[in-house]
This record gives C-alpha cells, sequence and structure tokens, in this order.
C-alpha cells in the first residue's frame, strides 16, 4: 500500500529530495545542482550549488582548534596517570612500548588467522584483517615465480628460479629483473628477517643516543650503510645475474645498487665498468648509489672528489638528469672530503640552482656539517643563508636525512652561542609542516640544546618562561639542562627558586645523580640567605638527606661526598637545626671526611643561636679526635662566646690534654 | 710542491671559462678580476707589463660601478701589480707565507667572491693527505670564512637544463621497482608523527578506514550503483501484470516486501518479479478456467 499512496503528485518532490541529500561522495568537486521545485513555483527559489566536502573536513577543521597543552605530556601517552614518562629516557621507553604493543597484536593476527574469521564487520575493514601471506599459485610457472616475488619470499623465489631453469622453460627478462631487484635489496637474508635486525639497531642506537645525549657533538656516523648484512661473495644475486642469457641496464642498475647498499662498493664500482663496456646507460638512482659509495672506494680527498667529477661528467654524457638526490649525495661525499669538502660545497649548490632543482632540506643539513665541522672554523655567513632559504619555505621529505637538519642547525646556533639565529630556526620550525621533520628523540634533543642556549644567553625571566612552556610537554629536560638552570638561576641571583627545581629534579627522576646534587648543595650553602628562604633550603636538604639514606630494592644508596655532607650541615646550621647539624658532623667520621673550617664555624654559630654549649662542647670533641689544626682555635671560641656551667667547663679542659696525645697517633684517619 | 701546481692550475682552468663568459656582469666581474690576477699572476712571468686584456678588463668594471670609477680603476691595476710582484717574489723565494701576502694587500674593497676564492686557493695549498690538517694555518683561516657566502660562487657547469620536452621523453613509465616502493615509504616515514590530539587520532583511522565517514552514510560499503528510489518504488515492474485483481492484489504484497528488503540488489528484486511474471503466464491457461 505504501506504494501506492506515493503518487506521482509528489515524484516531483522526492527527485529533488534525492538530489539534495543522496549518498555524500568523497572527491572534491562541487556538483552544482540547481533544482526548481515545480509545485510552489510562485517565486524562483534557487538553491545554493552544493558543496561536496572531503571526508577529512570535519576532523581537521576540529583538529585546528586544539593547541598544544603545556602542562600535559603527549597525546599517546594520556592513558593511565602511573603511565606517563617522567623524563626523557621514559619517554622513548613508552613510545616504543606501545608500538611494539602493536606490531605483536599485528603478528598475531597474521599468524594465527584462524582463529580470527568470525569477526564481521560492516562495512569490511581490511586494514585489521589478516592479510594473505601465502602464494595461491602452485606449480612451477613464471606466474607463480612473479607471485612469490611480489609477496617477498626471497628464499622460495630463488628456489623456484632454480627449478625453472632445470626444467628448461625460458624466463623472461622482465620477472629475471624483478627477482634480481628482490635479491639486490634484501641481500640474500629474507624480508622479515631484514625488519627485526633493523628495530634492534633502531632499539641500541636509542639507547647509544640517550647516554650521549649530553655530549655536544653528533654521535659518530655508523658508516652510510644502514642494513647489517653484507654482500657475501658469488650469493644468489651474483649467481643469477652470472647465469643470465641477456641483460640490460636494469640488471646492472639493480646489481650495483645493491652491492652499494651492502658494502661491496669496490665491485659495485666494477660492475660500474662492466656497465660501460656493455654500452648500457645507468640510471640516476645507480649514479645515486656510486656517488654515496665514493667514500669507500677512495681514500685522499682529491680523489674522491675527482672520482665523484667523473661520475656526474658521465651522467651528463649519458644524458641523465640530476635530481635533487643526486646533489644530495654529492654533498654528503663532501662531507667526508674536508677542505676540498668546503671549496667545492658552494659551486654544487650554484649547479643546482642552475638547474633549478628546490634543495631539500638534507641538503641543508649537509651543508651546515660541511662548514661547521670543527668549532673553530665559524663563518656566520653560510647558517643566516640557509635560514634565510628554510624561512620562506615549507618542506616536504624528499630524502631521508631530511630529519636531522634541525638538530644541526640547532647544533651550529649554541655553537656560535648566537641566540636569534635560534629564534629564527624555531620560527622555521613551526611554518607549516616542518615540525614534522623532528620525530620524539630529535624533538627532545632539539629543545635541550634550545634551552642550554637560552640558559646562556637570556635573562632569567625569558629562561623560566620558555621553561614553564616547553617542559613537559615538549621536551623533558636533560641533567644537563638543569645544571644550566642552576647556573642561570646562580647568575641572576635567584636562589630561592632552588627548592622548585629540586621538585624538578625529583620528578624527573635525577635525584640520585651526584654531579646535580653537588651542585645544588653548594648553591645552597655558598651564601647566608634571608629567614625563609634559608628554612626553605633546610627542608630541601632534609630531602636530599634522605635521598642519601635510603636504598631502593637492588640499589646501593647513594654514597655522601665530603662536600655534600660539609653543605648540607651548613645549611642545617644556618636554619638553626642544631640536631640534625649534629647527626650530620657524625656521618663524617663514617666516610672518612674532614669537615672544613667552615663547617666548623657555621655549627658554632648555630650553637651559639640555640643556646645549646653542650653541642658546641661535643664539636671540640670530635675537632680534636679528627687532629684538626682549627681545633685550638674552636675551644678558644667556645670558651669565650658561650656560658658554660662548671662541668662543661672542666669537660672543655680535659680535652685539651688529650689533644696533646692525640697529635702524636693523629694519622690515623 | 707538486700538489699546489696542479690543484692552482685546475682551479684557474675553471674560472678561465668563467672569464670568457661573463665579462660584463658586475658581480661576476669581481670573480673574474680575481681569477685573472691569478691567471695573470702566471701570464705575467713571461711579459713583464700588465696584460692589456686584463687592463680592458679592469675598466670594463670600473665602469660599472656606481660612483668613482676612475679611482676604482687605479686601485684594481694597483692591486694587480702588487699581487704580480708578490707572487714573482715568493715564486723565487720558494717559502710561500701566505699570511705576509695577505697581510701587504691593503685591500679596501673586498668582495666575498674574492675572499672566498683566496681561501680557497690557500686550502689548496694547504691541502695534505687527509688527516693531517695544518694548525697554524687555521686561527687566521676565521677572518677569511665570513666572507664565504651561498649566494657567490660559480657552479659545476656539468650539467645543462634539459628542455621540458626532453624531460618528458625521457621519463618511460614502468612499473615501481621494489627499490621506487622501499624508498617511498622511507620518505614517508620521515615526516611521520603519532597523533598530538584526539582529532588526528580520528583522521588517521578514517584514512585507515578504521572509522566510519562523517557525515554518517549508511550505504557506505554498499555499491549497489542504484539510487534507493529504484528499490523502493517497484510499482513501475508490475506492468505487465492484469490491474484488478487477485493477481495484482498478490502482485503489490510482494512488491511491499521487496521494497522492504535491504538485503537484494535491485537486479535480483527485479529478477523476483520476472520470475513471478513467467510463473503466472505458464499458469494461465488454468487461470483462465477460473
Amino acid at each position: 500500500m505504501a506504494a501506492r499512496r506515493v503518487g506521482v503528485s509528489s515524484w516531483h518532490r522526492v527527485l529533488s529530495l534525492s538530489g539534495r541529500c543522496g549518498r555524500c561522495s568523497s572527491t572534491n568537486t562541487a556538483l552544482g545542482k540547481t533544482v526548481e521545485n515545480s509545485e510552489d513555483a510562485r517565486e524562483e527559489i534557487v538553491l545554493p550549488r552544493r558543496k561536496t566536502w572531503d571526508k577529512l573536513a570535519v576532523l581537521q577543521t576540529l583538529a585546528s582548534t586544539v593547541k598544544r597543552d603545556p602542562t600535559a605530556a603527549h597525546y599517546m601517552f594520556q592513558d593511565d596517570p602511573y603511565l606517563m614518562p617522567r623524563n626523557s629516557a621514559t619517554a622513548r621507553l613508552f613510545s616504543l612500548s606501545k608500538e611494539s604493543g602493536r606490531n605483536a597484536a599485528k603478528y598475531i593476527i597474521k599468524e594465527f588467522p584462524h582463529f580470527f574469521d568470525k569477526i564481521l564487520a560492516e562495512p569490511n575493514i581490511p586494514s585489521l584483517m589478516p592479510e594473505i601471506c601465502t602464494p595461491q599459485i602452485e606449480g612451477v610457472s613464471e606466474e607463480a615465480l612473479k607471485e612469490r616475488i611480489n609477496l617477498r619470499m626471497v628464499k622460495a623465489s630463488v628456489d623456484l628460479f632454480d627449478q625453472l631453469l632445470q626444467a628448461g622453460t625460458p624466463v623472461s627478462l622482465e620477472t629475471t629483473n624483478s627477482l634480481l631487484d628482490l635479491l639486490c635489496f634484501y641481500g640474500d637474508g629474507e624480508s622479515t628477517q631484514e625488519k627485526e635486525s633493523e628495530e634492534k639497531e633502531d632499539l641500541e642506537e636509542s639507547e647509544v643516543n640517550a647516554s650521549e645525549q649530553e655530549t655536544p657533538k653528533r654521535p659518530p656516523q655508523r658508516g652510510s650503510h644502514p642494513s647489517a648484512s653484507r654482500w657475501r661473495e658469488n650469493n644468489s644475486a651474483e649467481r643469477i645475474f652470472k647465469i643470465m642469457p641477456e641483460r640490460n641496464a636494469h640488471s646492472y642498475c639493480t646489481m650495483i645498487r645493491g652491492m652499494v647498499k651492502h658494502g661491496a662498493s669496490a665491485k659495485a664500482y666494477d660492475m660500474y665498468t662492466e656497465l660501460l663496456n656493455d654500452r648500457h646507460k645507468a640510471d640516476v638512482h645507480t649514479f645515486n648509489a656510486l656517488i654515496t659509495a665514493v667514500p669507500f672506494l677512495k681514500d685522499r680527498f682529491l680523489e674522491r672528489w675527482e672520482l665523484i667529477k667523473t661520475f656526474l661528467n658521465h651522467m651528463a654524457q649519458q644524458e641523465v638528469q640530476p635530481n635533487v638526490r643526486t646533489f644530495n649525495a654529492v654533498l654528503k661525499t663532501l662531507r667526508r672530503c674536508g677542505g676540498v669538502g668546503r671549496s667545492m660545497a658552494v659551486p654544487v649548490i650554484k649547479e643546482m640552482e642552475a638547474l633549478e632543482i628546490e634543495p631539500s632540506l638534507a641538503t641543508y643539513d649537509h651543508l651546515l656539517s660541511i662548514f661547521y665541522r670543527t668549532v673553530d672554523l665559524a663563518p656566520s655567513g653560510i647558517i643566516s643563508e640557509v635560514l634565510d632559504d628554510v624561512e620562506k619555505r615549507s618542506f616536504t621529505p624528499q630524502d631521508p636525512d631530511d630529519g636531522k637538519f634541525f638538530i644541526s642547525a640547532m647544533q651550529v646556533c649554541c655553537d656560535l652561542k648566537d641566540i636569534k639565529l635560534a629564534y629564527r630556526l624555531n620560527k622555521a620550525m613551526e611554518k607549516g609542516d616542518n615540525w614534522k621533520f623532528l620525530d620524539m628523540d630529535r624533538l627532545n634533543l632539539y629543545w635541550s640544546r634550545f634551552f642550554s642556549l637560552l640558559c646562556m644567553m637570556e635573562q632569567i625571566d625569558v629562561v623560566l618562561k620558555w621553561y614553564k612552556e616547553m617542559s613537559p610537554s615538549l621536551f623533558y629536560p636533560s641533567p644537563k639542562n638543569i645544571l644550566d638552570l642552576l647556573q642561570a638561576l646562580d647568575a641572576a641571583n635567584h636562589l630561592e627558586m632552588i627548592p622548585s627545581v629540586w621538585e624538578d629534579m625529583k620528578q624527573l627522576g635525577f635525584s640520585k645523580r651526584r654531579d646535580l646534587l653537588e651542585e645544588l648543595l653548594s648553591l645552597m650553602s655558598r651564601d647566608q640567605q634571608p629567614e625563609e628562604i634559608q628554612l626553605a633550603f633546610a627542608k630541601c636538604a632534609e630531602d636530599i638527606k634522605t635521598v642519601h639514606e635510603q636504598s631502593g630494592k637492588d640499589q646501593a644508596p647513594v654514597e655522601w661526598t665530603g662536600s655534600a655532607l660539609g653543605s648540607v650541615t651548613v645549611v642545617f646550621s644556618r636554619a638553626g637545626r642544631t640536631q640534625d647539624a649534629w647527626s650530620m658532623m657524625e656521618h663524617f667520621q663514617q666516610i672518612n671526611r674532614i669537615p672544613t673550617d667552615l663547617v666548623m664555624d657555621e655549627f658554632l654559630n648555630c650553637a651559639k643561636q640555640t643556646n645549646s654549649p653542650d653541642e658546641a662542647i661535643k664539636l671540640v670533641k670530635l675537632a680534636v679526635s679528627l687532629g684538626l689544626p682549627s681545633s685550638q682555635k674552636l675551644k678558644s671560641r667556645v670558651e669565650k662566646e658561650f656560658e658554660l656551667s662548671e662541668n662543661q667547663k672542666k669537660a672543655l679542659e680535659s680535652i685539651q690534654s688529650d689533644s696533646d696525645s692525640s697529635d702524636s697517633d693523629s694519622d690515623h684517619d | 710542491m707538486k700538489v699546489e701546481v696542479t690543484t692552482k692550475r685546475k682551479f684557474q682552468e675553471l674560472k678561465e671559462q668563467e672569464i670568457k663568459k661573463q665579462a660584463t656582469n658586475e658581480q661576476e666581474g669581481l670573480d673574474s678580476e680575481s681569477s685573472t690576477f691569478q691567471n695573470t699572476a702566471e701570464d705575467v712571468q713571461r711579459s713583464k707589463p700588465l696584460n692589456p686584456e686584463l687592463v680592458q678588463a679592469a675598466s670594463a668594471v670600473a665602469s660599472s660601478f656606481p660612483r668613482s670609477k676612475e679611482q676604482a680603476e687605479s686601485e684594481l691595476l694597483a692591486q694587480l701589480r702588487r699581487h704580480e710582484e708578490t707572487t714573482d717574489k715568493q715564486r723565487r723565494g720558494g717559502t710561500i707565507n701566505i699570511r705576509n701576502v695577505i697581510s701587504e694587500m691593503a685591500v679596501k674593497r673586498q668582495s666575498p667572491a674574492q675572499r672566498g676564492v683566496r681561501i680557497s686557493n690557500r686550502i689548496s695549498l694547504e691541502m695534505d693527505e687527509d688527516g693531517q690538517r695544518i694548525k697554524p694555518g687555521r686561527s687566521s683561516s676565521r677572518s677569511f670564512d665570513s666572507g664565504r657566502s651561498l649566494k657567490a660562487g660559480k657552479r659545476l657547469n656539468i650539467f645543462t637544463k634539459a628542455s621540458p620536452e626532453t624531460e618528458n621523453t625521457l621519463k618511460t613509465v614502468s612499473s615501481p621497482t621494489i627499490w621506487d616502493l622501499e624508498f617511498a615509504k622511507e620518505i614517508a616515514a620521515v615526516t611521520e608523527q603519532p597523533p598530538r590530539n584526539g582529532f588526528e587520532e580520528m583522521i588517521q583511522w578514517t584514512k585507515e578506514g578504521i572509522l566510519w565517514e562523517f557525515p554518517i552514510d549508511n550505504e557506505a560499503g554498499m555499491d549497489d550503483g542504484a539510487e534507493f528510489h529504484e528499490h523502493i518504488f517497484l510499482e513501475k515492474h508490475l506492468k505487465d501484470f492484469p490491474k484488478q485483481g487477485p493477481i495484482r492484489h498478490f502482485m503489490e504484497l510482494v512488491i511491499c516486501g521487496l521494497s522492504k528488503n535491504p538485503y537484494l540488489s535491485v537486479k535480483q528484486k527485479i529478477e523476483h518479479i520476472e520470475w513471478f511474471r513467467n510463473y503466472f503466464e505458464e499458469k494461465k491457461e488454468f487461470l483462465q478456467e477460473i
């Protein structure tokens, strides 16, 4: 009956409705539909053109309204407050563990797909379904070989290829070339094996980076071949290459690229000469690979440059157009060419300009490392020009080395101690999509260096403003940063902020680091401070004392050093906490250290203020037992300044007689 | 000192090409000036007076200066002579002490390119086998490296820019190899960042297909190719049936049921109706009797 009711009269209305709210399309073309409503046709109703939005438009608009919260950690950690990272090491650990959890889940789905066949989602979500990894085509044929190559099964493809050859069926050149591609890329290892070893290397490298974060120079390059597998003598790729009945340029090129990738540079060069002998033309990627292998072929700087020029000339002869990666490879090799690099870098850049190739961030990174290799050569001309170029553009990634630019630029700014350049660099980084080039480790390093520079060069209020803004949302201060901050506070005479710095230190997990503790304590104990600050310092010192005394499971307690102990005593004394100060003094003997004169004097002052002559006498006893030269002075001071009862006077006298005898055996320390 | 001579010569060859091409450009003119210093220094060895070509070039440069043309010209020529003298001296003297040479030259106006070239020459002189850097020379380089700039300099002149047509013809379309695919992955990984807030996470999930697209479309994933009215308004398929009677009644009920069925495609629904039509056609004889 419903069908009958919807009669012809409202057919038009239905059409107009369908025109307006049919299925939304995900294309961006604006479909213009003006539909006239024929029923109420008294006035022309012109409906506006319908806009179609991208499926992500709403979400992107919403995302653009959310700014960074300076007090919160990164979004990926916001799950459980207990699991929020407190310093950079834990942040890296947590993000890696999150990623590894995802990988573990993917692995389970891949290995046991039969457990997941009842999952039905409508509409189906292909990215969450297990992927098909087993080849469907059986039998010995070229199609089967192609399928296995597509599935990246290295060993299976090689076996199948051998079987095909034994059976006598010729394999087409194209398929052989794609098999060679696969073999050269993976270098005889399996594809999953390479991924695992890469991940392990990433973890190791990140640990190395964490410990080397403090060194101003970047950690030494690991060589230009990141893949650990080496090119074995006469492996499958070479074998297949030799038995190929005919080879074209692609075969040579892929062999060269594979050899360079896996460290057999000399062989790559020989292969290249073979290619020339066969009068083939190499492609631009092969030349790029050869140029990156130049440092392994020659040792002397001039010879390296000559070889690079030879390759470039060959490129020009074979009419192969260079691209941005060619020039990046040239500059990368020039980094290892010392003085030649410095003189030839500018002509290379001019060549790029002449060919109208836009430099990528990696280009600028190589330039900076060429010209700013040692701290002595410091022309600031190059970096400001580089910054001029970088500020104008928003970059897209074109080279895997692009991400290193911001860090090396910030390092250069720190070496040059130029804060204005650093601000410019910061602005350039925040422009457009440039911030994406800094992943989490690099981000931390970048901001850590920037903060050190700020502490050195800027006023304290600017420093504190940046500090509040940046941590903990953008970066986690490193121990060096905290030291710099303390020094900046000292320089600006703002020592009252030290207790809050101590709180931050505890939160960051640096409370057991001896260098920081020393610095903190020495700053606290250096001068006499007004009353409240002194009390705050005393509380702080008490905290530190507990840190030294507690020992967590499997952790040895932090050992006291003489200066630390002395500083704590001084702080306690100045705050008038005599008992605490005395217990500190007793520690001295335990660790076999001698308190300085300052410590003794302060203690006496404190005892005088709190009117405890017993303590004073105990101090003199201690000084005498340690055989200090100042014990005599102390004794006389006690006699003069304190009101002593009879017993105490007698006790004081008796100490003196001890002192004569203790002089002789004062070498027991 | 074989190294010195050969590298010097190489740089000069490069510069000589430049001189021939760009003699009138002001900026490059200064470059060529500096290079002709070295060039003519050697030339002058053979002939004592200054090269007339050089003098011409000097006057050309001076004329392109905005002010004090004669002064510039005389300065340049004086500089040339001074330089020639010092190189003479050093050639005979044997020990090369760059510091003296440069300190003698009291040049007021020096373009950054000039300085850069001089530095590169110096570096070429001191270029040892790798790893052995000359310490004493390094400190004086500080004052000169400030002149090195990216803007002024010569190119290698190895490549020529290909015209767009040749570029297009050179591009041969081939399916992406494993190298290309992996490289694309590497490049994408450079700027990959974890999402910064919940909305970015939703964007990522939408791209992967995990989250539904907003505004919600309840026909997502079902691509029938037919609009909704073709599913619901099936009356037009009843044209061949009698207009009244129990058959019509029955078919209207069938159509009502089909219009509410979300699982069949339009084709299948039409097939259903067709089947009924065929069935009733066959049974027509029986029905006529009724």
